[in-house]
């Protein structure tokens, strides 16, 4: 979706007060988030004598970081190629956990199944949860946004949000209303290899293990085929696509079977690392993840993964502070400040560029 | 035959049926028990009316797609439990502070006003945070106005239910998870104290009245020019601007009068309620308090009048006690209450496909909404632009 | 029109005036029932975790009140059963619902006895209304320290603030959280810890009992290395869990709470550290790996304490009653081991029922039933031993039993445990 930008004319160069505001907010943004690393390392470094503190943080916030890249690019994809917030994208990754959660416990999986009966186990697990999260959000685009492509902005959204509440109680009613503990299958926590002092558990392979391929197919994906093609187009002009002959509703349907897809493997990757579901986890994880999409660039594929990752680093160095005051009950409200901060200087996000219409 | 529709036209005719309303409303408490549950939910949907007559101007009048509106709620219910109750015990050296309140109240620590002042701090208080809340969205568009809004929501909830760990100077931002109990009962000047636990009516009177003075306030600012001002920023921001509107102050002011009404609605909840409880910040309430507005048509003050009391009545009646046992009568192993929110969210789907004007429209919204809608596809493209 | 609309907003003020001068009828203590019906209330949470456990407790309600036939002398006894939690709100007391459910039993003209809350947040709402009307109330479960005195655990202004008509109507069956405290700090103690890390859920019940579990401690020479609030939407407790240094935990909260994640992960952080639990997840959503509750392997490493005995020791103890009821319930719930807290519903039911029989004729006069309560019932002789309600309203018996989690799932006394004060 790079290319699912700028439509100013090529010959116009920006002023030298636009683009020094352009970099400054860029360069100002990055001082920002590195902020809290920086600070916090150097408080480690003060009472630890090293960084592992930081270096763990990392770690665990690049696997965390990695679920955040799935359901970011999701909220990607869609508002690149509708300039819609999918507002249900939270809950979709929070059926995709109830559905792997339940689907492997029906096939009996348990601490004591074998290595190879695991690992089938929980590809076909990722597999289903995958297909029922895409579909689900190929339906949810059909009921709530289809009909109100013409609509003023508000319709669909509040549409969504009517769809994430009912797909909420979709939870409850599955699960119950607090939080549901589940078997910790893999093990996640066990510590597989320490690394210069940092400890890589069992959890942060499974996530990196599965987002890598996911995103690399996506990115190969939307590049190189005709389908992706299409999609690039659509984001750019949709009435130029179809008068070449796109079948525009197809496309979009298709991007939702996409951000679907990554969605449901999100979920099963998180049902599996916090060993807990709950029908609420998806509206967190959602405003955290479409945080992460505008940090990277809505409409940027490679920046809604960037924006994933550094959210992820972000979560973790403030979860674990020593809390003087306020403990890890302080994170969400941080990230969201982040995302303010974002929204209002720097919109087009780290490396994103602008979509259609200018924020 | 000929002589109604001149009655009808006439401003009798438009005020006639206004009136008799207000006055049967007014006087229907008199023909129930004093601690009535009716009347408790009458009193709790009247209070959500004047919350949703501030969202409506926000979203409906100018156009500003507010998520966070629970922020305004919180501080109103905030400003009680600062205000009302033992929460601030250090305050004058635990003798407390007292400005017109009786001697019950007069003699507890912390700080204790009359309603009427806690009213207008609540007032200045959230209209204050409006204008900072709106200041951020004053360049985005749409969608993004909403997130934001809906980031600040969530900010001051969760700072709330954080909030008995937010102490400077040993005054407590909010009592964390636990509520700020027990609050002081309204006291009016030249009324005897009221008593929530013996006596609803002058909380319903009290609210009641709240909603007339809303509502004047509203109809006014509709028909003025900062009311037209806003119409024009929402149909089109750029032609307003060009037109002289403007944009930061009206925008603002948009924020801060919307605000205020929430925030008058929070201080009497607060207060009816008897604890300001930090767990009820949440998105969910914001998108509450939307739906009614939507459900009544965006724009329209009676329209949101409609749809704050059926939603209210819905999510406290018909659901909890009406309906509540249907299932199981019929054999189902489940409550009505366990899906409320599934049923809220349904109403809301079903409200944008087949009426997103609501119930009692603006003329001019629904010309906009229906203009556009259920054609969304391919097709579009071959129908000629009107 | 706008005018018109303000002329009524002064309208209404002036009616309201009118209204509030005439007193507001109905709920001043002292009132007298008419007729031979009288009613008794129960509010317990049903939605979320709470759903297993409160139902055990009406159960044990409903099987006092089948056992004597729903008469006492004279009167019929009607029963209803309310729910204070709400969707939105699961596994506590809801404070709206509440107050809701408070009002309805005092609107209610017939109602003599209101049972519950179960949590003690809810008690700090439906009290006030309940003591204004004069209705006496009796609650299964709360240990809140701040209900009924002000001893170490309340906070300022307790109780007073819970009893505006200045008499005492409330009464519970459970001991207070000080003796829950000194209990847990007396098996610690016995296992031989010599520091403790506590966790609250912030709720009136953790964060009191959690003050109370450290006071003791420091009394019996445990040092508390901490005392930090979870917060409940977390999803894990990981990065607090890797501060706990001590050899042994307490996790002071309810399961609703989300306290099996707090536990799970304070296990996983700390693979030698002793495990303690009070009266809040004693039940099977915490303890059974099968209903979702802890894993097998944490269970083994957790001991519970909760204000009941086990029927072993009941027989041990000779208590014919409480023989009786483990048997009634069997036969009419099926099942040999219920809930810990079914017996603590039977029992708030039955000392209802006899409080009601004590008073006799008067039983229609909430006056009477309230200073039979909590005043005269001394020397009581129950399913729970033998007790007396002092002045303040609280049980004088003070006995905890120690329950582990066995390979059921289910919460198994183990013995007796005579905290040290």
């Amino acid at each position: 979706m790079e290319a699912a930008s700028v439509n100013q004319p090529v010959a116009a160069r920006p002023s030298t007060s636009a683009r020094a505001r352009d970099l400054l907010s860029k360069y100002g943004l990055i001082a920002l988030l590195a902020a809290l690393p920086v600070a916090y390392g150097i408080s480690d470094l003060i009472n630890d004598g090293n960084l592992s503190r930081l270096g763990e943080n990392i770690v665990a916030g690049l696997s965390n970081g990695a679920i955040w890249a799935l359901v970011a690019l999701g909220y990607t994809l869609v508002y690149g190629i509708i300039e819609l917030i999918n507002f249900a994208h939270g809950e979709v990754f929070m059926i995709g956990s109830f559905v792997g959660f339940s689907l492997y416990s029906t096939l009996g999986l348990t601490l004591a199944t074998g290595p190879l009966g695991l690992v089938v186990g929980l590809l076909l697990t990722l597999i289903v949860a995958m297909v029922t999260c895409g579909t689900l959000n190929v339906m949810i685009e059909r009921v709530a946004y289809r009909p109100l492509r013409n609509a003023p902005k508000l319709a669909p959204l509040i549409t969504a949000v009517g769809f994430s509440f009912i797909l909420q109680n979709v939870g409850v009613l599955w699960e119950g209303g607090s939080q549901r503990g589940i078997p910790d299958l893999i093990d996640a926590q066990k510590v597989l290899v320490t690394v210069v002092g940092v400890s890589v558990s069992r959890a942060d392979l499974l996530a990196v293990a599965v987002t890598a391929p996911l995103v690399f197919l996506l990115t190969t994906f939307v590049s190189r085929s005709r389908l992706g093609k299409a999609m690039r187009a659509t984001a750019q002009d949709p009435e130029a696509a179809r008068l070449m002959g796109i079948n525009v509703d197809t496309t979009i349907s298709l991007t939702f079977l996409l951000g679907g897809l990554l969605a449901g493997a999100a979920g099963l990757i998180y049902a599996l690392y916090q060993t807990q579901i709950w029908y609420f986890q998806g509206f967190t994880a959602g405003l955290i993840a479409f945080t992460a999409a505008v940090m990277g660039g809505i409409g940027n594929l490679r920046g809604a993964v960037l924006g994933g990752l550094i959210i992820g680093i972000i979560q973790q160095i403030s979860d674990n502070r020593d809390p003087t005051g306020l403990g890890p009950e302080l994170t969400p409200a941080i990230v969201f400040f982040y995302l303010v901060v974002i929204m209002v200087f720097r919109p087009q996000g780290l490396i994103g560029e602008e979509t259609r219409e200018a924020g | 035959m000929s002589r109604l529709p001149d009655f009808r036209e006439s401003r009798w005719g438009k005020v006639l049926p206004a009136v008799v309303v207000v006055v049967a409303v007014a006087l229907f408490p008199l023909f129930r028990p004093p601690l009535d549950g009716f009347m408790d939910d009458s009193i709790l949907a009247l209070a959500y009316v004047v919350m949703a007559l501030g969202l409506n101007l926000v979203v409906g009048f100018a156009g500003l797609l507010d998520l966070g509106y629970v922020a305004f709620y919180a501080f109103g219910a905030l400003a009680t439990g600062w205000f009302a109750s033992d929460l601030w015990s250090k305050i004058g050296s635990e003798k407390g502070v007292h400005v017109g309140v009786s001697e019950f109240a007069g003699s507890l620590p912390g700080v204790h006003l009359n309603f009427l002042l806690i009213v207008i701090g609540a007032v200045i208080l959230t209209a204050i945070a409006g204008a900072i809340i709106g200041l951020p969205t004053l360049r985005l568009r749409g969608d993004y106005i909403a997130i934001v809004t809906l980031a600040f929501g969530e900010i001051i909830g969760r700072l709330a239910q954080s909030g008995d760990q937010i102490s400077p100077g040993g005054y407590k931002f909010s009592n964390g998870r636990q509520s700020i109990s027990p609050i002081d009962q309204i006291e009016i000047p030249f009324f005897n104290q009221f008593d929530s636990a013996t006596d609803l009516r002058p909380y319903y009177w009290t609210v009641l009245a709240m909603v007339l003075v809303v509502l004047f306030v509203n109809i006014r600012l509709r028909d003025s020019r900062l009311g037209r001002a806003w119409i024009a920023l929402r149909e089109d921001e750029v032609a307003a601007a060009s037109m002289g509107v403007p944009l930061v102050r009206t925008k603002l002011m948009a924020y801060a009068v919307g605000a205020a009404f929430g925030g008058i609605s929070g201080a009497f909840l607060g207060a009816y309620l008897n604890s300001v409880n930090a767990n009820q910040f949440q998105f969910g309430f914001s998108i509450f308090i939307l739906a009614m507005v939507i459900l009544g048509g965006l724009g329209s003050i009676w329209g949101t009048v409609i749809g704050a009391v059926l939603l209210a009545f819905v999510n406290n009646r018909l659901i909890p006690d009406v309906l509540n046992d249907v299932p199981s009568k019929v054999g189902l192993d489940f409550n009505v209450t366990e899906l409320s929110f599934g049923i809220f969210g349904f109403v809301l789907v079903l409200m944008m496909v087949l009426r997103p004007e609501g119930i009692l429209p603006e003329r001019r919204r629904k010309l906009e909404l229906t203009e556009g809608i259920g054609t969304g596809g391919d097709d579009t493209v071959i129908e000629a632009r009107a | 029109m706008a005018a018109l609309g303000c002329l009524f907003g002064v309208f209404a003020l002036v009616v309201a005036a009118c209204g509030s001068d005439s007193s507001g009828g109905g709920g001043g203590g002292g009132e007298k029932v008419s007729g031979t019906t009288l009613t008794v209330y129960s509010s317990l949470p049903f939605q979320g975790t709470s759903k297993e456990q409160s139902t055990a407790v009406l159960n044990g309600e409903k099987l006092a009140l089948k056992q004597v036939n729903n008469k006492v002398g004279k009167y019929t006894i009607k029963f209803k059963s309310l729910d204070d939690s709400t969707a939105q709100n699961p596994g506590t007391a809801d404070e709206g619902q509440t107050a809701q459910n408070a009002r309805k039993a005092v609107q209610d003209k017939s109602t003599v006895f209101y049972l519950g809350e179960f949590n003690s947040g809810g008690t700090k709402v439906s009290l006030p209304i309940l003591n204004k009307a004069g209705i006496a109330q009796v609650s299964p479960s709360n240990t809140a320290v701040g209900l009924t005195t002000d001893e170490a655990g309340a906070d300022p202004g307790e109780p007073q603030k819970y009893y505006p008509a200045k008499t005492r109507t409330y009464a519970r069956v459970v001991p207070k959280d000080t003796i829950q405290g000194a209990a847990l700090a007396t098996v610690m103690k016995e296992d031989g810890c010599k520091s403790v890390h506590i966790f609250n859920d912030k709720t009136t019940y953790g964060a009191g009992l959690a003050r109370n579990v450290a006071g003791a401690a420091k009394k019996q020479g445990i040092t508390v290395e901490g005392n930090d609030g979870t917060d409940k939407n977390a999803p894990n407790y990981r990065s607090l869990a890797q501060k706990v240094k001590a050899d042994c935990f307490v996790g002071s909260g309810v399961t609703g709470e989300n306290y099996i994640q707090v536990f799970k992960d304070v296990a996983a952080a700390s693979p030698s550290i002793k495990l303690y639990g009070p009266d809040g997840v004693a039940e099977e959503a915490f303890t059974n790996p099968k209903k979702g509750g802890i894993p097998a392997s944490i269970g083994q490493r957790t001991k519970i304490t909760v204000a009941t005995l086990g029927l072993e020791e009941f027989k041990k103890r000779n208590n014919a009653d409480a023989e009786k009821f483990f048997a009634d319930f069997k036969s009419t719930y099926g099942t040999s081991k219920p809930d810990p807290y079914a017996i603590y519903g039977y029992e708030t039911m039955k000392l209802a029922l006899d409080t009601l029989k004590a008073v006799g004729d008067k039983a229609n006069d909430r006056k009477a039933v309230v200073s039979q309560l909590v005043g005269k019932t001394k020397g009581r002789s129950s399913v729970l031993g033998t007790y007396d309600i002092d002045k303040n309203g609280d049980t004088t018996l003070t006995d905890y039993g120690l329950y582990t989690i066995g390979g059921d799932g289910t919460p198994s006394f183990q013995k007796v445990i005579k905290a040290q004060q």
